[in-house]
C-alpha cells in the first residue's frame, strides 16, 4: 500500500531527554515513510518512544537529530499546515459547550457564524452527539468528550490526523464504538493517519501497516502490512482467521520487547 | 422544602431567639439591688436588645443629620467600586505577568514587599493623599482585592494545561486567538474563585478606611468610631448588625455571579 504520494518522511530520527545530568534516549535512529491516505499505527511497550515520535511530527518536541519531512517541507516549531492532532489527555475545553469546541477550528479561521453552525450541526450528527449540543464536557462520558475530540479536529479537515492514544482511557466496549466511528470517518475522507497506540488489537483493527518498536530507546522492530479488507466490521473482523493470524504474527514480534522489560 | 430542611430552620430561629432573650434576661439583672449602675452583666459594655432596637429606630428617624440608611449605602458604595476596580486591575495584571516570565521575575519583589505590608498602616497615608471621602476608602480596598485577585489569576495564567494551547494551535488559532479562547477562560477559572474572599476584604478595607476617614466619608465604619468616642454600645451594636447584614447579602450575591459563570464546573452542574 505504498502506492500514493509521500506525505510523510522520516530519517534517523533521534531524541534524547536531559533529565537532570541524565541523558535519556528516547527514539534512536528510526526511519519511515507514510504515504497518502494511509493509516499507519506505531506500537510498543510503554516508554519506547512512540508518542515521541509522534510530538516530533506535530512539532510538539523538537528532534535531537535526523530529519522529519512532512509534504516535503522540514518541520519547524510551528505544527505543519493540514495536519490535525488528537491528544491522549482530554484537550476539550471545559468552559465551552460541545457544540462551542466543535466550532473552534472554524471560528479561528473566522467563518461566518451562519456556515459555521452549519457545519458544527453536520458533525455533531455525524458523532451521534445530537441532543448534547448544549452540554458542558463535565456532563458527559469519556466517551463523548473523545468523540467531541476528534469532531472537532476533523470539523477543519486536517489531510494528516495524528493521533496519540486517543481511546487509551475508555473501556472496551466504548473502545469498539468509537473505532467503528472512527473507521467510517475515516472510509469517506480518508485522512493520512498516524495512530499510537499500545493495543495491538487496536492497531490491527484501524490500521493498514503497524509499525513494531523496540523499548527504550525505540528502533523499529517490524513494519506490517495488515492484510484484512475494508471496510471492517470492527466486532465481527476480531472472529476472523486473517485477524488472528495478523495478530499472531505481530504479537510475537511485540512479545519479545515485552519479556525483555518485565 | 424537605421537612429537615424546616427542621433546620426551627433550631436556628429557635437559637436566635434564645440568644436574643438570654442577653436580654441577663443584662437586666441587679447585682446589688437597688444600686443603680451595678449589674452581673453590664449593658454598658455589650448593650441591650431592646436599647439596640431603640437606637436603630432613632438611627432610621429622620432626627438625626445622617441616618444609618445613608451610612450604610455609602459603605455599600466604596465596598462595591474598590471591588469591581480591584478584580479588574488584579485580572489584567495576574494575566500579564502571569504569561511573562521576565516581567513577573523584574516584578516579584516589589509585589511581595507591597503585599506583606500590614493594608491597615497605609490608611494614614491614603487618607492623606486621597483625602478624607469616598475615594480613599475605595483606595484602601483596592490595594486589598487587587492583590487576592492578582495572585489568583496569576497561578491560573500559569497553570494552563499546556494541552488546550497545543489542540488550540493544532486547530489553527493565532497567539491572540489562544489569549482569547485559551488562557483568558483557564484563568478566569481561578478569578472567579478568589471573588467571595475579595468582596469581604473590600468590606474589611472599608471600614476601616471609614474609621479615620470621618464624618465626610459616611459610612458604618464612622458610626463606630463616634460610638467609640460617646461610649454608646448600642450604636456599635446597631452598626455591626447592620454591617452583617450587608456582608451577607454581598457573599451570596456573589456566590450567585460564581454560579452563573462557573456553570461548566462539574460542583454547578445540577444533574
Amino acid at each position: 500500500m505504498t502506492s500514493g504520494r509521500l506525505r510523510i518522511s522520516i530519517r534517523d530520527l533521534s531524541k534524547t531527554f536531559t533529565e537532570g545530568a541524565r541523558e535519556v534516549p528516547a527514539v534512536a535512529g528510526v526511519s519511515f515513510d507514510i504515504h497518502d491516505q494511509e493509516f499507519v499505527a506505531i506500537v510498543g511497550p510503554s516508554g519506547c518512544g512512540k508518542s515521541t515520535i509522534l510530538n516530533m511530527i506535530g512539532a510538539l518536541v523538537a528532534p535531537s537529530g535526523g530529519r522529519i519531512l512532512v509534504d516535503g517541507r522540514q518541520v519547524t516549531s510551528d505544527p505543519p499546515p493540514g495536519v490535525g492532532y488528537v491528544f491522549q489527555k482530554e484537550t476539550v475545553f471545559p468552559w465551552r459547550t460541545v457544540e462551542r469546541n466543535i466550532a473552534l477550528g472554524l471560528e479561528y479561521r473566522g467563518l461566518a457564524a451562519s456556515e459555521r453552525a452549519a457545519r458544527v450541526r453536520e458533525a455533531i450528527k455525524l458523532a451521534g452527539l445530537e441532543g448534547f449540543e448544549e452540554a458542558f464536557p463535565a456532563t458527559l462520558s469519556g466517551g463523548m468528550r473523545q468523540r467531541v475530540a476528534l469532531m472537532r479536529s476533523l470539523i477543519v479537515e486536517p489531510e494528516i490526523l495524528l493521533m496519540d492514544e486517543p481511546f487509551g482511557a475508555l473501556d472496551t466496549h466504548t473502545k469498539l464504538d468509537l473505532h467503528g466511528e472512527l473507521l467510517t470517518l475515516w472510509e469517506a475522507k480518508h485522512q493520512t493517519v498516524v495512530f499510537v497506540t499500545h493495543d495491538l488489537s487496536e492497531a490491527i483493527t484501524l490500521a493498514d501497516r503497524v509499525i513494531v518498536m523496540t523499548r527504550r530507546p525505540g528502533r523499529i522492530k517490524l513494519i506490517y502490512d495488515v492484510k484484512l479488507p475494508r471496510p471492517r466490521d470492527v466486532i465481527r473482523i476480531r472472529e476472523s482467521e486473517e485477524y488472528l493470524r495478523e495478530y499472531g504474527q505481530i504479537w510475537h514480534a511485540l512479545g519479545e520487547e515485552f519479556r525483555g522489560s518485565a | 422544602m424537605k421537612r429537615r430542611d424546616w427542621r433546620v430552620i426551627a433550631w436556628r430561629l429557635a437559637i436566635l431567639v434564645l440568644f436574643i432573650g438570654a442577653w436580654q434576661w441577663l443584662t437586666g439583672i441587679k447585682a446589688v439591688s437597688k444600686t443603680p449602675g451595678l449589674y452581673w452583666i453590664d449593658p454598658f459594655f455589650i448593650s441591650r436588645p431592646s436599647l439596640i432596637l431603640e437606637r436603630f429606630l432613632y438611627l432610621t428617624s429622620d432626627k438625626v443629620r445622617l441616618n444609618i440608611w445613608q451610612m450604610a449605602l455609602s459603605t455599600v458604595q466604596s465596598t462595591i467600586w474598590g471591588f469591581l476596580v480591584g478584580i479588574s486591575t488584579g485580572f489584567v495584571a495576574g494575566l500579564v505577568l502571569g504569561r511573562n516570565d521576565r516581567v513577573a521575575r523584574i516584578f516579584e519583589p516589589y509585589i511581595i514587599a507591597f503585599n506583606s505590608l500590614p493594608r491597615i498602616a497605609l490608611v494614614p497615608l491614603i487618607t492623606m493623599i486621597f483625602g478624607f471621602g469616598l475615594l480613599a476608602k475605595i483606595v484602601l480596598a483596592w490595594s486589598i482585592v487587587f492583590f487576592i485577585v492578582f495572585f489568583n489569576t496569576f497561578q491560573g495564567a500559569r497553570s494552563v494545561d499546556a494541552d488546550f494551547i497545543h489542540s488550540a494551535r493544532f486547530l489553527g488559532a493565532s497567539e491572540r486567538q489562544i489569549m482569547s479562547t485559551v488562557i483568558v477562560p483557564s484563568a478566569l477559572a481561578w478569578t472567579f474563585a478568589s471573588l467571595t474572599p475579595s468582596i469581604s476584604f473590600a468590606l474589611i478595607g472599608v471600614v476601616v478606611g471609614e474609621f479615620i476617614g470621618g464624618e465626610s466619608g459616611g459610612g458604618l465604619g464612622y458610626l463606630i468610631i463616634q460610638s467609640l468616642g460617646t461610649l454608646n454600645a448600642a450604636d456599635m451594636m446597631v452598626a455591626l448588625l447592620v454591617l452583617g447584614v450587608i456582608g451577607i447579602v454581598m457573599a451570596l450575591g456573589i456566590k450567585q455571579v460564581e454560579a452563573r459563570l462557573l456553570r461548566w464546573r462539574p460542583e454547578y452542574q445540577k444533574r
